[in-house]
């Protein structure tokens, strides 16, 4: 039970990255790898706002801000100059950024994993299991948090127009949609959901050092893509799946040396049988 | 096959250019190393060079000319580094020759990469951009868990694979001779692939599936031909890893290396086999250079650097605003202009070279998509046979 | 394109052929060494430390090389060694070096790699070093000793510990534990004093798996039982599973780096599970990585204790706080070891020659290093070094709270 929990907890991290993956990716067709690096620059805004005696809700506003600031300047100076060329340019790009990020970081706070201090909001016990309140915090939240996306994009101007660009972004030019801005808007909202991910990995995971957004940036990836990438409950439904999985392949010992594995024998596994992910959106092919 | 590869080569003295240059270079490297000009550092800058041409260039096999984008590359690699050394070294006992082990075990190697080629391929009839994507780099990192957790007393487990039995050292006959031998036959069998109907056939799959299908070309064969021969040359890049490096760690061919890969494909050019040649000639140098000037603190800077000549390159070549500007610099508009008589348009159906000038920019927008027909179930495909 | 292609082809054909040339630095002395056989037998070595080198030709100081991740996932550890090394280095200077002669130091970043490890150490030789203290982790400091081993280089790691660096060359030595010495030590210790014995241990990583195989080993020569619990550093960064498997053992066995160590014991207290932490020197450093939440026991086995009383700890905890504004870990100190022990069995050699041959400086320092009356006195302790390489000191427990 309390293995479930746990996995849970972890799912709803891998699920808040996996919703900025999968925004960015629904309306601008490219792999940011380097969202996973955004979420590292989140974690340090909180870091630095409590080490100098800030309240932690000044440090989740920082915590924000920075990360929005960083997505948008990060997509108007290396993703926008390549609106047109090849995607994998803008792949290759966004790991130039991702690099470029976690070198700086090293540069300013240096190598060494700095720990992270956010009062615990103590534990339940439920169904005879201990659970931590900040792993029940952080799913309530990804669940508001998809719910709202879900929302804005269904029901706002700015939603639909994202989903027009999504769907044909010449058709949603000629509609007159800014196409550039509601880019630069999609980059925003999935930098916020980094930020928001930031806190959540340090309430699980209170530490934080450069090369802290890899590793949890290909899981939501990962994720997102087992979840059918561009969808979002999809992303939220794979993030749980990834982190369930984990956990129970960890607490096997003759398993857990291959949880990666496993991990990803799974995602094969799921794509060979649905080739779209779990809650992916059909398309049709044309000559 | 191999027939119609040489058949449909219209022997051309630049169809050899690359040939004839990176032959001259060995063989002034190897003038070199034998007056002893040449420093270590630079011999075994050789090995690396090498191997990277035989893994960028097999790997463009896949990305530039099959149009799909495969994220796990260092993962073949690993399979050849960690069967085929470990077939080197139970040579090594009875075989005094570490060439004649290292040749052995190259093939070996070769084949069975080639077999995780195969494997991997299968899902590649199903799945498309992305999604084939990510389950490359599934293969990938599950390989090298696999590799992490095999037995100790074979592999080495978390410790790596030690290859002091087999790995060339400074009294043996310099690796980088036998590297490029094998790299120029790389070179002569993808060249003549993509140069022949073989490669017409890939390319056509690239550009559009469907149409392809519609023309009787057997996609699945050649998706399939594709990836186990990229897989093929991956291991023997990677028996050549398990030759010039000790210990052989899993730890290396994580995405990240298959990553290091796709920017030499994608610097070079996707679709250009000389561009792959070249970007993965710079990147080893870019690295030891960057390894070598910056020590100690600065070695931080050396990530950011590379970080930005990277973002650099990339926008810089593929940016559609700062195309004019590229244009004007360009030496190739300066060669066409010279040229220029050569190209008139009445002459281009007598032009040997035009159909296969590949060219380096793919719409990707149906490459990377995710055109899933509605609703039908995987058929394969049948040979074709009155079509060709 | 293609024109274009090939004449940037024909360009970068030349351009490296010309490269080579200019940088062609006379012919290289093939050293004959041999590869069998893992003693470091110094009595028969005969050297010549008037002699210089090729590449040595233009020191002006002593050089001494290294290679470490200075970037990636285990930087932290590597920036540890090359300030400790680094300090040394500067201490030894303002001293006035070797008669006269300054150190310095060139540490290279390998991203923990092998093939990084093999070019740094060319970029090191060519560069012109002497000695070298190897590498950090223990694949590339592997992969170093071999290439290390090829021209004859002396190597002294201050903490691979993996058996297989000192077994690769004639010239290699170590600083720290050895693996097997840190296993069998904290089964005897574990066995004897606690009943419910519980392990956390990483699979992905060479000193972990290291440990924990002769852990195993001796544990199931004693009969005594365990439960066992691991993790891969690369992929999980959440240990809430493995605590929780692990919260009824009187004590937990953490034969891991401390960055994991400090998310286990912070795990430990979402969990309440208030088990006693023991680990080997890798522990060394945890401090700094909890917080006053944690209340659980934690100790570990060490030459280096950062609160010790001794003059010469302290005084190297002070100059490295005052240098690098943090308290020195393990790695720190076995860099600052490794360097000192070099400089100190080099003022014992009379080396008095900067632009010394790197392999005969290499045959010299492991005739001294094996000699019986060779030890040095540095912060981590004692040392002695057995004809293996390995390093002879007494461990002791630090009892962190």
């Amino acid at each position: 039970m309390s293995i479930l929990f746990d996995g849970l907890s972890l799912g709803a991290i891998y699920a808040l990255i996996a919703l900025g993956y999968t925004m960015v990716y629904g309306i601008a067709k490219m792999l940011n790898f380097a969202h996973g690096d955004i979420i590292m620059v989140g974690a340090y805004a909180v870091f630095v706002t409590l080490i100098s005696g800030g309240h932690i809700a000044l440090a989740i506003g920082l915590s924000v801000i920075i990360c929005v600031i960083m997505g948008v300047v990060v997509e108007k100076f290396a993703y926008k100059p390549l609106r047109g060329a090849s995607p994998l340019a803008v792949l290759i790009t966004a790991i130039g950024v991702s690099y470029l990020l976690q070198s700086i970081s090293q540069l300013v706070f240096g190598a060494e994993p700095k720990t992270v201090t956010i009062a615990s909001l103590g534990a339940i016990t439920l169904f005879g299991a201990k659970i931590s309140v900040s792993s029940i915090v952080t799913l309530v939240i990804g669940a508001v948090i998809m719910a709202g996306l879900t929302v804005f994009v269904k029901k706002t101007r700015t939603g639909r127009a994202m989903v027009a660009v999504s769907e044909d972004k010449g058709a949603a030019m000629l509609m007159g949609i800014n196409v550039n801005k509601i880019i630069s808007i999609t980059f925003a909202i999935g930098s916020a959901l980094a930020a928001a991910a930031s806190l959540f990995y340090l309430m699980q995971i209170p530490s934080v050092e450069p090369t802290l957004g890899s590793m949890p940036g290909i899981k939501a990836f990962t994720a997102a893509v087992i979840g059918g990438i561009g969808s979002i409950p999809g992303a939220m439904i794979g993030g749980v799946l990834l982190g369930v999985i984990e956990k129970i392949c960890l607490s096997v010992p003759v398993l857990a040396p291959y949880t990666t594995a496993v991990e990803f024998g799974l995602l094969i596994v799921i794509l060979l049988v649905r080739p779209i992910g779990l809650l992916g959106k059909k398309r049709r092919e044309k000559v | 096959m191999i027939k119609s590869i040489l058949k449909s080569d219209d022997f051309k003295i630049k169809n050899f250019i690359n040939y004839i240059v990176i032959a001259a270079a060995l063989v002034v490297c190897i003038i070199l190393f034998q007056a002893g000009e040449l420093k270590t550092s630079y011999v075994n800058l050789l090995v690396q060079i090498g191997y990277s041409i035989i893994l960028a260039v097999s790997l463009n096999l896949v990305v530039g000319f099959l149009g799909e984008l495969s994220l796990g590359h260092a993962g073949f690699m690993c399979v050849g580094a960690y069967l085929g050394t470990f077939i080197s070294i139970q040579l090594s006992e009875v075989i005094e020759s570490k060439v004649i082990c290292l040749l052995i075990s190259m093939i070996f190697g070769g084949l069975i990469a080639a077999v995780f080629g195969f494997l991997v391929g299968l899902p590649a009839l199903r799945l498309k951009g992305d999604y084939l994507a990510i389950v490359t780099l599934a293969f990938g990192e599950i390989v090298r868990t696999v590799f992490k957790n095999l037995p100790k007393e074979l592999f080495g487990g978390a410790m790596g694979l030690s290859t002091n039995a087999v790995k060339f050292t400074k009294r043996d006959i310099p690796l980088f001779i036998i590297v490029f031998i094998v790299v120029i036959l790389t070179l002569f069998f993808v060249q003549n692939l993509v140069r022949s109907k073989h490669g017409r056939a890939i390319t056509a799959i690239r550009d559009n599936e469907i149409a392809a299908k519609a023309m009787g070309i057997n996609v699945t064969f050649y998706k399939l031909f594709v990836f186990v021969i990229a897989a093929f040359f991956a291991g023997v890049a990677g028996v050549f890893y398990g030759h010039y490096a000790t210990p052989v760690m899993y730890t290396f061919f994580s995405y990240n290396y298959s990553i290091e890969i796709l920017v030499m494909v994608v610097l070079g050019g996707m679709g250009s086999i000389n561009g792959s040649i070249i970007a993965a000639t710079l990147i080893p140098i870019i690295n030891y250079k960057l390894q070598e000037k910056l020590p100690g603190d600065l070695a931080a800077l050396k990530f950011l650097i590379y970080a930005v000549i990277l973002i650099g390159i990339v926008i810089f070549n593929n940016a559609p605003k700062l195309a004019p500007i590229k244009e004007r610099l360009s030496v190739k508009a300066l060669i066409a202009k010279v040229t220029a008589k050569n190209r008139k348009p009445e002459d281009i159906l007598n032009d040997p070279a035009h159909w296969d000038r590949i060219p380096t920019k793919i719409a990707m927008d149906e490459v990377l998509s995710t055109d899933i027909q509605p609703g039908n179930e995987y058929v394969p495909d049948k040979p074709a046979k009155g079509g060709k | 394109m293609k024109k274009f292609s090939k004449v940037i082809v024909l360009l970068l054909a030349l351009s490296m052929v010309l490269s080579f040339a200019a940088c062609g630095g006379g012919n290289e002395e093939t050293t004959a060494g041999n590869d069998e056989g893992t003693t470091n037998n110094g009595a028969a070595l005969e050297y010549d430390l008037s002699k210089e080198g090729d590449y040595t030709a233009d020191n002006t100081e002593y050089v001494i090389g290294a290679t470490g991740p200075l970037t990636g996932d285990t930087a932290s550890y590597g920036i540890s060694v090359q300030q400790g090394a680094q300090l040394a280095v500067d201490e030894i200077n303002a001293a006035g070096g070797l008669n006269g002669v300054n150190f310095k130091l060139d540490m290279k970043d390998d991203k923990s790699t092998a093939a990084d490890a093999s070019t740094g150490y060319d970029a090191l030789y060519e560069a012109g070093m002497q000695a070298s203290i190897g590498s950090v982790t223990s694949g590339s400091a592997e992969s170093f000793a071999t290439r290390a081993d090829e021209d004859g280089v002396f190597s002294l790691t201050p903490s691979a510990s993996a058996d297989k660096v000192i077994n690769a060359s004639d010239y290699a030595f170590r600083v720290c534990f050895g693996d097997p010495d840190n296993g069998i030590l904290s089964a005897e210790k574990l066995a004897a004093e606690y009943e419910n014995i519980g392990v956390i241990y990483d699979t992905s990583d060479a000193y972990s798996s290291g440990i924990y195989d002769a852990f195993k080993a001796k544990m199931a020569e004693l009969n005594v039982t365990y439960i066992e619990q691991s993790f891969d550093a690369e992929n999980n960064r959440d240990f809430s599973t493995q605590v929780e498997a692990l919260k009824d053992c009187d004590v937990i066995f953490l034969p891991i780096y401390y960055t994991e160590a400090g998310l286990i014991a912070k795990a430990c207290v979402a969990k309440g599970c208030d088990a006693f932490l023991f680990g080997c020197d890798g522990l060394d450093g945890v401090a700094d990585q909890i917080d006053a939440t944690v209340t659980n026991k934690i100790s570990y086995l060490t030459p280096f204790d950062v609160k010790s009383e001794d003059a010469k700890v302290s005084a190297f905890v002070t100059a490295y706080e005052t240098k690098y504004g943090s308290n020195p870990d393990q790695f720190a100190a076995d860099g600052y070891d490794a360097v000192y022990a070099i400089f100190e069995a080099m003022k014992a050699l009379g080396v008095d020659n900067v632009k010394v041959d790197p392999a005969e400086l290499g045959k010299a320092l492991t005739a001294q290093f094996t000699s019986a009356d060779f030890s040095y006195e540095g912060v981590t302790g004692g040392m002695k070094w057995d004809t293996t390489g390995a390093c002879v000191k007494d461990p002791i427990i630090v009892e962190l709270q």
